[in-house]
């Protein structure tokens, strides 16, 4: 019994760095920008955060930090891909690229060091008591806001105000957005850019929780997971949450292999997270053809646009 | 008065223009970050300039590390010919060398019989990399950025299972690699093999073959317009997924070239980033394969410079980051590159 808590606890906490990155991504992609760019942006703002929390002893600076490091390379993204409209799918890898190298050269002196400020669990009064089900209660704040509060903020924002219907009106048809007023660039750069601070989280929540210590390709394509997993989950915050908890259920796998001492090696059980998300992008798709038109991406995904072709 | 328009089409001189501004921009950032760091600009220029062209031991490297490049190249471009984005030639490279160390280790034969099985078996694992990917999209819509990439994860755990496992060097016990493989690339001169021979020779041929024949031209039509080619009556999924093979095959064959022509062992780190490396090769080769044989040449020269860094105690993933500014700032000069001030009367 407690095998399997400490599995939902480990499914947990590896579970909210994709729930972070993946919520921002849903943002992203609703607007009708795709940032292939989270890989790199989790690597800068996990890097980030170790040396803003190593220089100022407090985490919650480390975290500040992650969010403007990531919210300044999505800036730049937007800047390129919205405002100059280039390919998205070339600028989002170039990111990719330049995050995960710079955050190497950033990072080589602190790699490999323990960090010396990092986010306790905060115990929820009265629930954390319960027997068994009590370390459920017991979570770092990250957990807690991938799971409970962004999901919920995402979903209402999304489609229960006008802020939102006008952001999936410039994702699925720019033109009409265009022509009722909606200033579509100025909505997709927005949303980029809040994307992209969740993803810098994400990478303080590696760093500063879930393991912390910096060492260069540690990211280990979680980014590209995550971007995996919002197609999964049809662009929808609720369920990116909870696709996210299975995700992490599937990378837990491995780990939860080697403690019980399963008789296979351990580079092969290292595969599972990237077999597993291969797997589920595949199969929905091959057995449910129909879940494709309900689970659709926005329209106007990755496609720039320009007025004048309007 | 004037104006500024969109162009639909942009002639080649204002994306070569463009490219040429974005690669200067790419080398002042770069000269401007290692002077902050604290180096000598001039002696960093000339340790490149000597590890390159200055040295016969430059240029041998520098043909060494084009063959695979113009590989990884190859496959990368045959992918975006067909409009498909293969980010794992990564993953390809090291299957097709994982599949030609296994003859390479086990397979008792001479060279002449073992090289062509070596560079069929890398061409097939390469292909059979790419094939999940490959159906995924054609016939799924499955996007194979993500699958190609992650199966690049994979590749690098089945590789390093291999080395510190079951093919583990036990002779002269080093770490992480198998054992000297008992077959290799002859050479043509020093180190240089006839991988990259080979490699030149199967550029230009799928440069005569697909700018000349049908199903060339099938491809780039699915590529550029699907919804038109299957108006033209063309089968637009399985082109995709041949496409797609095709790419990782040449990927593998890069792989295989690798193992038996350069470093002789499977090793964990063997395939350096080349795959990566390729996108940025299909890249600048635009729309001609025979372009790719110069750009395999200049990120040869980015990839021995990231190298000379390394020695000057920068960290090795630099090269990582001057490709994504490379990638970055070309795609931003592309589409600058289309934008014309037109003149018009008032």
């Amino acid at each position: 019994m407690t095998l399997w808590i400490s599995l939902v606890l480990h499914a947990l906490a590896y579970g909210s760095i994709l729930a972070l990155a993946a919520q921002g991504e849903v943002l992203a992609e609703r607007a009708g920008v795709i940032n292939l760019g989270v890989e790199g942006l989790m690597a800068l703002g996990a890097v980030t955060a170790v040396l803003a929390a190593d220089a100022s002893t407090s985490p919650w600076l480390g975290c500040l930090a992650s969010l403007a490091v990531g919210a300044g390379g999505a800036l730049v993204l937007g800047l390129a891909t919205v405002s100059g409209s280039a390919s998205q799918t070339l600028c989002g890898i170039a990111l990719t690229f330049l995050g995960l190298g710079l955050s190497a050269v950033i990072g080589h002196d602190v790699a490999g060091l323990p960090v010396s400020a990092t986010f306790t669990s905060w115990p929820v009064p009265g629930l954390s008591q319960v027997p068994v089900i009590g370390a459920l209660f017991n979570q770092s704040p990250f957990v807690y806001l991938a799971f409970g509060i962004l999901p919920v903020i995402g979903h209402v924002i999304l489609f229960r105000t006008r802020l939102g219907l006008s952001l999936r009106a410039v994702g699925e048809n720019p033109g009409a957005a265009d022509a009722v007023g909606i200033p579509v660039k100025k909505y997709r750069l927005c949303a980029v850019v809040a994307g992209g601070a969740l993803a810098g989280l994400a990478g303080a929540d590696m760093t500063l929780s879930v393991m912390p210590v910096w060492s260069e390709g540690m990211i280990a394509g979680r980014g590209w997971i995550a971007v995996a997993l919002v197609i999964f989950c049809g662009y929808r915050p609720v369920l990116a949450a909870v696709s996210s908890l299975l995700f992490g259920l599937v990378m837990s796998l491995s780990f939860f292999g080697q403690a019980q001492g399963w008789p296979v090696p351990s580079p092969i059980l290292n595969m599972t997270p990237y077999l597993g998300t291969i797997l589920f992008m595949i199969i929905p798709a091959l057995l449910l053809p129909g879940l494709r038109r309900v689970m659709a991406a926005p329209a106007a995904l990755g496609v720039p646009y320009f007025r004048e072709e309007r | 008065m004037s104006r500024r328009i969109r162009l639909a089409v942009v002639p080649a001189r204002r994306i070569f223009i463009g490219r040429l501004l974005a690669l200067g921009f790419v080398f002042v950032v770069l000269a401007v970050v290692l002077a902050m760091l604290g180096l000598k600009l001039g002696m960093v220029a000339r340790l490149v300039v000597t590890s390159t062209f200055g040295t016969k031991f430059g240029l041998e490297d520098l043909a060494l590390y084009m063959t695979p490049l113009l590989m990884t190249g190859a496959a990368v471009w045959l992918g975006l010919r067909a409009g498909l984005w293969n980010i794992g030639a990564e993953g390809q490279f090291l299957a097709g060398a994982t599949a030609a160390t296994a003859i390479g280790l086990f397979l008792p034969a001479s060279a002449l019989v073992s090289l062509p099985l070596a560079a069929l078996a890398g061409l097939l694992a390469g292909a059979l990399w790419s094939a999940v990917p490959a159906a995924g999209r054609a016939w799924l819509g499955v996007s194979e950025i993500i699958t190609t990439l992650l199966l690049n994860f994979i590749a690098s755990f089945m590789v390093y299972y291999l080395v510190t496992g079951p093919w583990a060097d036990r002779v002269t016990g080093a770490q992480v690699s198998s054992e000297r493989l008992h077959v290799a690339l002859p050479v043509i001169h020093g180190v240089v093999h006839w991988g990259g021979v080979l490699g030149l020779v199967i550029v230009v041929a799928m440069g005569l073959s697909l700018g000349r024949s049908r199903f060339g031209y099938e491809l780039a039509l699915s590529g550029s317009n699907p919804t038109a080619a299957h108006y033209a009556g063309v089968s637009v999924a399985p082109r995709i997924f041949v496409a797609l093979l095709f790419s990782g095959a040449l990927a593998g064959l890069g792989g295989m070239m690798e193992v038996l022509g350069t470093v002789h062992r499977l090793q964990g780190g063997l395939a350096h980033g080349y795959g990566y490396l390729g996108i940025v090769v299909a890249l600048l080769a635009r729309k001609s394969a025979f372009a790719l044989i110069p750009a395999a040449f200049l990120m040869a020269v980015i990839l021995n410079t990231g190298i000379v860094l390394q020695t000057l105690q920068v960290s090795a993933s630099s090269v990582l980051a001057i490709t994504g500014l490379l990638v970055f700032a070309i795609a931003v000069s592309d589409e600058l590159a289309a934008y014309v001030k037109l003149e018009t009367q008032k």
